[in-house]
């Protein structure tokens, strides 16, 4: 006596929005490097624009890997995708200019481990068990490094753990009879108040966990149509990324986080929009203040 | 010694917080429809009943509740690394993560309704403009009251982990007790209000949901309505007891016999729930009986 | 979780194949670390937490959507986050005592509490729930008899339904699920800790006390990671729903060890890459 999940066979086909999400999101991870290359921040928003390609795209595959049924519904894929998402996202930060890459491999790796444990150790016997959750866990790691480097305008290790400088003044010497004080000034790095050290990268995870399974855990049904999913996946990741622009104003300046912070609600108000045109498209009917119509159960 | 005296009192002060945010947590999910009631929602259009029921597909509580918690906290703290004041980024992070617990109700609504349209079943669009302001409204109690109480234990408990930490796992926590607690209440006793009392509901009755009230048509406000009175104080309860004595065992045991005094305090409270527990089980079957059947009973 | 619950692929046994592969995994994990100049010590470590945290899913009783309805018993809520929310109360009362005493069994024991009080809580909430407010008696569908009271269920159940509530086993086992899923997050969260601690200063070039929150911090958002990789391993493994120990499904445990282990001692590999000196 449950609901019954369906896929719609879509107009998109996964392998194609596969390529367009791995591609956009790695670009768009690598164009807040132009941050470094100018020495502005604006361009973080970039990496926000790659975070919802990688959702995008992973909602499509959390539907079809969600079409054989789990036992324990869409939101655990989720989590699962970005448990492992998390481990290769922080630990694929760590290798400078390649990191983008890196966490890519290492996504796949960890998702690929994980998979074939759900498939054969555990059983479950789901064919595209091993190739989904390796998708799964490569969204979320791109998904986390994307919004990563948009709230801290950049995507290297050293960056996302160092929230600042404070001055430390010791006292160099005696002071001389008269003579004025000497300090040595040191310059320490600060780590609390960082996105890692921080903890903040957690609310990245939890919103990247939710944006990626809930355009299908919404849109689920007989009626369910991929250009309406996708667009929710648009939408959630827009208003994800409004999220981390407000928080990018603890890491970048003023002007950038404001960029990044116009440009989500501009593209969240166009996609909710656009979201709500499809439903209204697919609804069976768009009712105001009307009573139930009595279709007669099995009374 | 002045120490323990504060910290009890901000223990005290973090258990009232729970309790208030587990109630409006629960009230909250109920006038949504969020969580393993849900299901009937969705089910009965699929069974021929059409309703007005608010149709709220965001996952588990759990997961909703750690993400929003998360997301307050997480802002909160992001707001106090430019120095603003803690009482106003508190605020400013909770508004925020209401904003999107609202948007994602919405898109909930409309998604899963609008793939229902095989079943006849309309997008009553009145209902998201009547009830997404209650159900933002408790949100936000809860979402504020959970990440003031993580603020508490992270700057005057000294908690290791940072805030935004703190909100993920006590959110987590949160939609679990409130879920637990609060979920057959509201899916069996007012969802299947039809069905007989003191029994579950039988697999054959699934879908078939109460979907008209005492006058009219039944709306997700009156089942906030009905679990006000039960499941959202029994949710406050748990989740107020859950975070007061795992505070409290620790801060006025902590320093007894190199730390193993809180552990020892803990087996007796498990201890203590035990027998709880075991004489509520005995008192429910020695005073309702055996289950008989309608014709046996009359 | 949600309103979904879907018919499960995985059958009964233990694949043999499929297992050898796992283990060869965890061994290729453990000669990987050595070989990288790790202890392996912490390794293991983690690999027993996982695999704890796998064991301990096994014991929450939850119903899922059923169990809403009074149709089927257990906590009416997702298996996975269920554990999750009591694993992480436990992670926060064993992180807590860690810090401020710095032992090692005690931490470890006050995380277990933390989750096994957190449970017991919950329990108790919701049989007084099913007793006093909705007037239905615990019963198990899946045994006719509790097997630590002797109390017999049949006649208590409601016809067309798998049985309700929460009867003393499953209580039990809710309580014995949390103690262990908080004593393996406890446990990641320490061997973690401890590495990074070893090992960030030496990177980061900063002094130990420095490092200490993004020691910390880095720590807890990895077990949280592996947390819900574990629990929601485990939730495939007993396909969404179980009555606690006492369920025909709980036979199914030692799949489930075996996954979550091989599965930590693989992310429990990358997740030491972070102190690795890479030069970059």
């Amino acid at each position: 006596m449950t609901a019954k999940m369906e896929a719609s066979a879509g107009a998109i086909s996964e392998n194609t929005l596969m390529i367009y999400g791995i591609v956009v999101a790695l670009v768009g991870t690598y164009l807040t490097y132009l941050n470094v290359v100018t020495g502005m921040a604006v361009f973080s928003f970039f990496g926000g624009i790659g975070a919802i390609a990688a959702i995008w795209w992973g909602s499509d595959t959390i539907k079809h890997l969600c079409s054989y049924g789990l036992g324990t519904g869409v939101p655990s894929a989720g989590m699962v995708a970005f448990g492992a998402g998390a481990i290769a996202m922080i630990a694929g930060t760590k290798f400078g200019m390649a990191s983008p890459i890196v966490t890519l491999i290492l996504a796949a790796i960890i998702g690929a481990v994980i998979g074939y444990i759900a498939n054969n150790v555990i059983n479950m016997n789901i064919p595209v068990m091993i190739f989904s959750l390796m998708k799964l866990s490569i969204v979320g790691a791109l998904t986390m490094l994307g919004f990563a480097a948009m709230c801290t305008g950049t995507f290297m290790f050293n960056g996302l753990v160092i929230g600042g400088m404070t001055l430390s003044m010791e006292p160099a010497g005696e002071a001389a009879a008269g003579g004025a004080q000497t300090f040595m000034v040191t310059v320490l790095p600060e780590f609390a108040g960082s996105l890692i050290g921080g903890s903040a990268l957690a609310v990245i995870f939890f919103l990247g966990a939710m944006a990626l399974q809930h355009p299908f855990n919404a849109c689920l049904g007989p009626n369910e149509s991929q250009d309406r999913t996708l667009m929710l996946a648009i939408e959630v990741g827009f208003l994800s990324m409004f999220v981390v622009a407000v928080m990018s104003y603890a890491f970048l300046d003023m002007m950038a986080a404001t960029v990044g912070l116009i440009i989500s609600l501009i593209g969240w108000f166009y996609s909710y929009k656009q979201y709500i045109a499809l439903s209204k498209r697919d609804a069976y009917a768009w009712l105001d203040a009307k009573p139930i119509i009595e279709v007669g159960g099995h009374e | 010694m002045e120490e323990i005296v504060l910290g009890i009192g901000i223990t005290a002060l973090a258990g009232a917080f729970a309790t208030v945010a587990g109630a409006a947590e629960d009230t909250e999910s109920d006038i949504g429809s969020q969580g393993d009631p849900n299901s009937q929602v969705q089910l009965a259009p699929q069974m021929g009943y059409i309703h007005r029921i608010f149709n709220k597909a965001i996952s588990g509580e759990p997961p909703a509740y750690g993400a929003w918690c998360a997301i307050g906290a997480g802002v909160a703290w992001a707001l106090m690394q430019i120095n603003y004041n803690p009482a106003l980024a508190i605020i400013l992070g909770s508004v925020i993560a209401v904003f999107v617990q609202g948007i994602y109700c919405t898109s909930g609504y409309l998604g899963r309704i609008a793939s229902l349209a095989k079943f006849q079943q309309p997008v009553y669009i009145d209902i998201i403009k009547s009830l997404l302001s209650v159900t933002m409204a408790h949100a936000f109690v809860a979402i504020f009251c959970t990440v003031a109480m993580c603020y508490l234990m992270a700057s005057a408990l000294h908690h290791p982990f940072a805030l935004p930490l703190l909100g993920l796992v006590w959110g987590i926590a949160l939609g679990a007790a409130g879920s637990a607690t609060g979920n057959p209440f509201y899916g069996k006793e007012r969802q299947y209000q039809n069905q007989k009392y003191g029994a579950g509901v039988p697999i054959s009755a699934s879908g078939n949901i109460v979907r008209y009230a005492e006058a009219g048509q039944r709306s997700s406000l009156d089942n906030g309505w009905f679990t006000t009175k039960f499941a959202g104080p029994a949710s406050g309860i748990c989740f107020g007891l859950i975070v007061f004595l795992e505070l409290w065992r620790t801060v006025l045991f902590e320093k007894m016999m190199g730390g193993w005094g809180a552990i020892i305090m803990g087996v007796v409270l498990i201890l203590v729930f035990t027998f709880i527990d075991r004489w509520v089980e005995v008192w429910g079957r020695k005073t309702y009986g055996p289950y008989t059947t309608e014709e046996a009973s009359s | 979780m949600s309103a979904l619950g879907g018919k499960a692929a995985g059958g009964e046994g233990i694949n043999p194949t499929g297992s050898v592969v796992g283990i060869v995994i965890l061994l290729v994990s453990i000669a990987a670390t050595y070989a990288l100049g790790f202890s392996i010590v912490p390794l293991i470590g983690i690999i027993i937490g996982g695999a704890l945290i796998g064991f301990g899913v096994h014991f929450v009783p939850v119903g899922g959507a059923p169990a809403a309805m009074g149709q089927a018993p257990g906590i009416a809520t997702g298996v996975a986050m269920l554990a999750a929310g009591a694993g992480l109360a436990g992670l926060f009362g064993g992180a807590w005592a860690y810090e401020a005493t710095g032992d090692f069994a005690v931490a470890v024991a006050g995380g277990a509490v933390g989750g096994g009080l957190m449970m017991a809580i919950t329990c108790l909430m919701v049989n007084a729930t099913y007793v006093f407010a909705m007037g239905i008696p615990a019963a198990s569908g899946k045994i006719a008899k509790d097997p630590i009271t002797g109390d017999t269920f049949p006649e208590y159940k409601s016809q067309g339904t798998e049985g309700h509530g929460l009867p003393f086993i499953s209580f039990f086992g809710g309580v014995v699920g949390g103690f262990i899923a908080g004593l393996g997050g406890t446990l990641i969260y320490i061997e973690l800790l401890d590495v990074y601690h070893a090992g960030l200063p030496a990177i980061m070039q900063a002094n130990p006390e420095a490092i200490e929150p993004l020691a910390v911090s880095l720590a807890g958002i990895f077990a949280i990671g592996f947390f819900l990789v574990n629990a929601v391993l485990a939730a495939y493994n007993i396909t969404g729903t179980i009555e606690g120990p006492h369920d025909p499904k709980f036979k199914r445990v030692p799949r489930a060890v075996i996954g979550c282990a091989v599965a930590s001692a693989f992310c429990g590999l990358i997740s030491m890459l972070i102190v690795l000196n890479t030069g970059m």
